[in-house]
């Protein structure tokens, strides 16, 4: 330990690792600042939609008086509150909606839903910690290590080196420990503090903090290889840029390539297409028959006296589910598809340790693409929830109350 | 002059021997080619997916039976934002933004399905695109390539060999400037040989392609004129090298983001679902059509009925209920248009503070010329928005014409209790093939060049800078050689 | 503490498929000083290198005081002091900041008394002691490593090429040095182009030719010490003789 004490005081001595090293806790910090900030917009947002849906409720309720009205002028919101660590990775939040308001009609045109974000802004990608640690901190590594050997022997000094008792122990183990000890210290007390101010879980919290040490130690291991081989200082920082480069940039893109290749998936909008062909075609097929499809699926309403009129709302929410019904095969294969492609891309990131660690800060952040597969779920069994809950009115002849509309199920958030 | 071509020859003879170098130069071509070839392949496949949805779904739409119009007003239509010709060579927003829209009466919807959320999260490390080559890659190629071309020299003693044969300063930066051009225009060649391709398969498309190409030519010169320099100041290579890595993580990956991040909080967007709640609340402002005593509506029947001298709206020449529609429609719409114009402000705001800011990044510069020249860019997309909802609002209006001019009026009230009145408010089905499809006019060639003049002065400063420091990094490496 | 120098015995060393090394046997005994002299590629450095257990030994034997690096590199590297032709030190500490360091990484520490009392030794300016290295001239680095040497307190001492690149006087304040180095009961092998220096202070003169030990002499108690004619003779002829082909 003491050798390791005075490598990192050593280590401080040299202004250009100084810079580097406090360029990244910069950055860091500023990341965690934004995250942070991010976090505290989305949730403001969620807290105005909210509220404004309640004026917009109450407006509704004047006039929504039966149960048919309150079904298909009420909007009930859902949200997707942010984890404790979201401001760390906020990873695919920004390219799917965190609020979605439903009702109870034919759900697969609702759920696809896009927010309206800016495309430009997108395309690049957010500025949080996880973007710090998988790009820019192992930049920094390469900038510790690189000369780590290669500057001792060009200016001389590697023979003497060599020369002292248990070299290994008392200079080298000790001099990358320095450097990954300061990096990791850094960008883990940086993110403690985010931690601490957005009051996440310990668990959460120490499985995110043994990521950026794996990640760090994965570079670290890299690193360390390519500066003890026999190349010249500015081969070895070129070489590790390339590595760099490849794994964090070439790779993931030319797997995304091959993988969308390899695992088609059906035509989302031929889904939602399909959803608005079941949904309005009941308009023009006989309607009693609509009705026995939707019984076959809750018998307990097959009691429910035949249509008096062109128009009733009982059929009309039955053919809506009848239209979600008749999607969900494509909606499956779509959404399975999707899954398939993540999961081959969880195959490639088997082989890219930054890759698997980038997707597992985003999981344990609930940030990723099953996180929002997750709101989906919820959405869905919401969704399910508030048409149920209305079918008594409309099937059983239930009295629709005031006490009723608002005993409309809310939804939970995670 | 002469003295110049030989240094560079020599450079370039040196190169051509290292294997790594030329390793280095043909990993680069190999992947502009991968590049190239899927993003066409890929793009040219969307646009006629898209394509084929268009005609599948305004098939469809005509072949809907006999309706009442206001049924067609529920069944909407969905348009697909074509993809322009050079898409291709930068596909841009296009996978970050949704490309369908449903169209129907009373809403507007937001565009679906995007290939961000269909993509598995690999894609948000970045696409392999020509420009992504040519933008990320290329530059740090160049680096590797060039960052000791001088620092070798004066290391090695050579340099004060060099000069004291006759060779000045601005010849030896001349003639590595030449050198390591050469490599940069061999990066090139892909990008420029796609987009001229794609040029003659679309001639129209000629001056959008030879701008994003001057565009790339530019920043690859910057980084090559920029290199030189900072290999003449640096005290030694791996100086060069380092300083050189750190200015083009900045350039090329921090850059962007951070410029993002900065655009979206100076200028902040309400989210979808607060915009639709707001309009909503503004519209039962000025007018709701549940509250029979509803003062616009009230108004609006009573200077129709005064307009045509009846006092009930049954004795009204056509049906009252169709023309409450387009006017509950139109009221609507004004709204819709309102916000988009605030949306759209905003956006371009955003999208402007990142131009601003290629002030610090000439990546954000070459990344404008060529989304903008490719028509892959915010301004695209919010005119493939803007049309749509145009487009909706006409097609929502002719089917409430329909509604007013064709349907009586007293069958329109029964028909949701009387089957028989129901089938008379059901007009014929030819009426829907004269609803005009939706055409999308992309921005003009023209347009698209003008949008893309700023950048490309942007980087012509960025050049001119390099150049500053070219002819400086000369006084200083003369200085030092003595 | 009786003290056994240094012995190189019938050592073999290959590198790169050719044997540097051939044979070499030489001894330098507690309070000697051997000067080893040879042509570039002669393998005066790979000598160095084999003592301090860097290289691996085909055949024959290493000791130092009486331990053999390939069995215990650790102990042999604690007995060395070994200052490399390069003067081996960094640039951004100071004089003080070096000696501390480098005595950190070998596991010793001295008194603020004992260092001040190693640069007084090897003459070193004590405003000069908090300056940087990077301010230093070649000497004044020379002299830094040199009290380094003096405070590891080591049975031997290692010297690769020490007096290149060094004024007259320079040289001559550190053959001053080695004297009492010597006078301590340090063994000291030191590697030299520099005959003239060599004949100066060594005990021991020997000269190697394809890595083994052409010939031998030794210092005779009356001036002059050594025949200068017949070293000059031999040393030029191993030089021709070791031009490369």
């Amino acid at each position: 330990m003491k050798h390791v004490w005075r490598e990192i005081n050593f280590l401080v001595r040299q202004r250009a690792s100084v810079w580097a090293i406090a360029l990244l806790a910069g950055l860091a910090a500023l990341s965690v600042g934004l995250g942070l900030q991010e976090v505290a917009r989305q949730k403001a947002a969620m807290s105005e939609v909210i509220a404004l849906q309640k004026k917009d409720t109450a407006a509704i309720k004047v006039f929504a008086t039966d149960a048919g009205d309150a079904a298909y002028y009420r909007f009930h919101p859902t949200w997707d509150p942010p984890s404790a660590l979201a401001f760390a990775a906020l990873g695919q939040r920004d390219i799917a909606p965190s609020t979605l308001r439903i009702r109870a009609l034919a759900l697969e045109g609702q759920i696809y839903e896009n927010e309206a974000q800016n495309p430009e802004l997108a395309l690049p990608g957010r500025f949080d910690f996880a973007f710090v640690l998988i790009y820019l901190a192992p930049l920094v590594l390469v900038v510790l290590f690189y000369d780590l050997w290669s500057g001792e022997r060009e200016a001389g000094r590697l023979s003497s080196l060599q020369a002292v008792p248990k070299a290994w122990v008392r200079i080298w183990l000790p001099r990358v420990a320095a450097r990954f000890g300061l990096v990791s210290s850094v960008l883990v007390v940086v993110f403690w503090g985010g931690a601490l101010i957005s009051g996440a879980g310990i668990g959460d919290t120490i499985a995110f903090t043994a990521l950026i040490l794996a990640l760090l130690g994965f570079w670290t291991l890299i690193a360390t290889w390519v500066a003890k081989g026999a190349g010249s200082s500015p081969t070895n920082a070129a070489v590790l840029a390339t590595i760099w480069f490849v794994i964090t940039l070439i790779a993931p893109a030319g797997s995304n390539l091959v993988i969308n290749a390899a695992t088609p998936i059906p035509d989302g909008a031929a889904i939602m297409r399909e959803n608005r062909e079941a949904v309005h075609d009941a308009w023009d097929i006989d309607r009693d028959a609509t009705l026995q499809r939707f019984y076959k699926l809750y018998p307990e309403y097959a009691t429910s006296p035949p249509m008096q009129r062109p128009f009733e709302w009982k059929w009309y929410y039955a053919f809506q589910h009848l239209g979600d019904q008749q999607v969900e095969p494509l909606s499956t294969a779509y959404r399975a598809g999707i899954v398939e492609r993540e999961a081959r891309a969880g195959l490639v990131a088997l082989a890219l340790p930054p890759i698997a660690i980038q997707r597992a800060l985003y999981r344990i952040a609930g940030t990723d693409m099953s996180a929002q597969w997750d709101y989906q779920d919820r959405i869905r069994a919401y969704h399910t929830q508030l048409r149920t809950y209305y079918y008594p009115f409309l099937f059983s002849a239930k009295p629709f109350t005031s006490a009723d509309f608002d005993a409309a199920p809310a939804y939970a958030p995670r | 002059m002469r003295r110049a071509g030989l240094i560079a020859r020599a450079e370039l003879a040196l190169m051509v021997r290292s294997r790594v170098a030329l390793i280095g130069v043909v990993a680069l071509l190999l992947l502009s080619t991968i590049a190239a070839a899927t993003s066409q392949a890929h793009m040219a496949q969307e646009r006629l997916s898209r394509l084929a949805n268009q005609t599948q779904t305004d098939a469809l739409f005509e072949a809907q039976p006999a309706r009442h119009p206001h049924r067609m007003v529920h069944y909407g239509s969905y348009v697909f934002r074509p993809i322009g010709p050079l898409a291709g060579f930068d596909p841009g927003i296009d996978p970050f933004s949704g490309t369908t829209l449903y169209l129907e009466g009373h809403r507007q919807n937001s565009a679906t399905i995007s290939a961000v959320r269909e993509n598995s999260s690999l894609m948000r490390f970045g696409q392999l695109t020509p420009a992504f080559v040519l933008q990320t890659l290329a530059p740090l190629l160049l680096i590797f390539l060039g960052f000791s071309m001088i620092t070798r020299e004066r290391g090695r003693g050579s340099l004060r060999l060099l000069l004291s044969s006759g060779v000045t300063a601005g010849d030896i930066i001349f003639g590595k400037t030449l050198a390591l051009g050469s490599i940069g225009l061999v990066a090139l060649v892909p990008a420029w040989l796609a987009l001229f391709l794609m040029a003659l398969a679309m001639p129209s498309e000629a001056g959008a392609a030879a701008m994003i190409g001057l565009g790339c030519g530019l920043y690859v010169l910057i980084w090559v004129v920029g290199i030189v320099a900072a290999s003449a100041l640096a005290q030694t290579g791996q100086g060069a090298l380092l300083s050189l890595i750190g200015i083009w993580c900045f350039v090329a990956i921090v850059a962007p983001r951070g410029a993002a991040e900065l655009a979206s909080r100076l200028a902040p967007l309400d989210s979808r679902a607060t915009t639709d709640l707001t309009i909503q609340a503004e519209l039962r402002q000025l007018g709701d059509s549940h509250n029979p005593d509803d003062p616009f509506f009230a108004a609006f029947k009573a200077r129709i009925l005064a307009q045509h001298r009846v006092t009930k709206v049954e004795d009204l020449p056509f049906n009252f209920r169709g023309a409450v529609s387009a006017e509950g429609e139109a009221l609507t719409s004004r709204l819709f248009d309102k916000y988009f114009v605030e949306l759209a402000t905003v956006q371009r705001t955003q999208s402007q503070i990142v131009s601003g800011l290629s002030i610090l990044s000439p990546a954000l510069a070459v990344r404008h010329v060529s989304m903008a020249g490719a028509g892959t860019d915010l301004e695209t997309h919010l005119r493939f928005l803007q049309q749509s909802e145009a487009h909706r609002f006409a097609m929502v209006q002719y089917l409430n014409g329909l509604h007013r001019d064709k349907l009586n009026h007293a069958d329109d009230a029964a028909r949701s209790k009387d089957r028989a009145a129901e089938q008379r408010t059901r007009i014929a089905a030819d009426n829907w093939a004269k609803v005009p499809d939706f055409v999308f006019k992309p921005t003009r060639a023209a347009e698209r060049l003008s949008a893309a003049l700023a950048p490309i002065l942007t980087l012509s400063l960025w050049l001119g800078a390099m150049l500053v420091l070219a002819v400086w990094s000369r006084r200083v490496l003369e200085g030092r050689a003595l | 503490m009786g003290r056994q120098g240094l012995s190189l015995n019938e050592l073999v060393v290959m590198r790169g498929g050719r044997s540097v090394l051939d044979g070499l046997t030489l001894s330098v005994p507690a309070g000697h000083i051997y000067a080893l002299l040879g042509g570039n590629g002669a393998g005066k450095s790979t000598a160095l290198f084999a003592t301090l257990g860097l290289l691996p030994v085909m055949s024959g034997q290493v000791l130092v005081d009486g331990k053999d690096p390939a069995e215990e590199p650790d102990a042999v590297r604690a007995a060395i002091a070994y200052l490399s032709e390069t003067v081996a030190l960094y640039e951004h500490l100071t004089a003080r900041e070096n000696v501390d360091y480098f005595l950190s990484l070998a596991n010793q520490s001295r008194t603020n008394a004992e260092i001040v009392e190693a640069f007084a030794q090897v003459r070193l300016d004590p405003t000069a002691q908090d300056q940087r290295l990077s301010a230093f001239s070649k000497g004044m680095r020379q002299k830094t490593a040199i009290a380094l040497a003096l405070l590891r307190k080591t049975p031997v001492l290692l010297l690769d090429e020490p007096t290149t690149g060094l004024d007259p006087q320079a040289t001559q304040d550190f053959h001053a040095l080695l004297l009492d180095l010597k006078a301590s009961d340090v063994a000291i092998l030191m590697v030299t182009h520099d005959l003239l220096g060599a004949v100066d202070v060594a005990d021991t003169i020997g000269l190697i030719i394809d890595g083994k030990l052409a010939s031998q002499w030794q210092a005779q108690s009356t001036l002059p010490r050594f025949d200068l004619q017949a070293l000059y003779g031999a040393f030029t002829q191993a030089r021709a003789g070791n031009t490369p082909v």
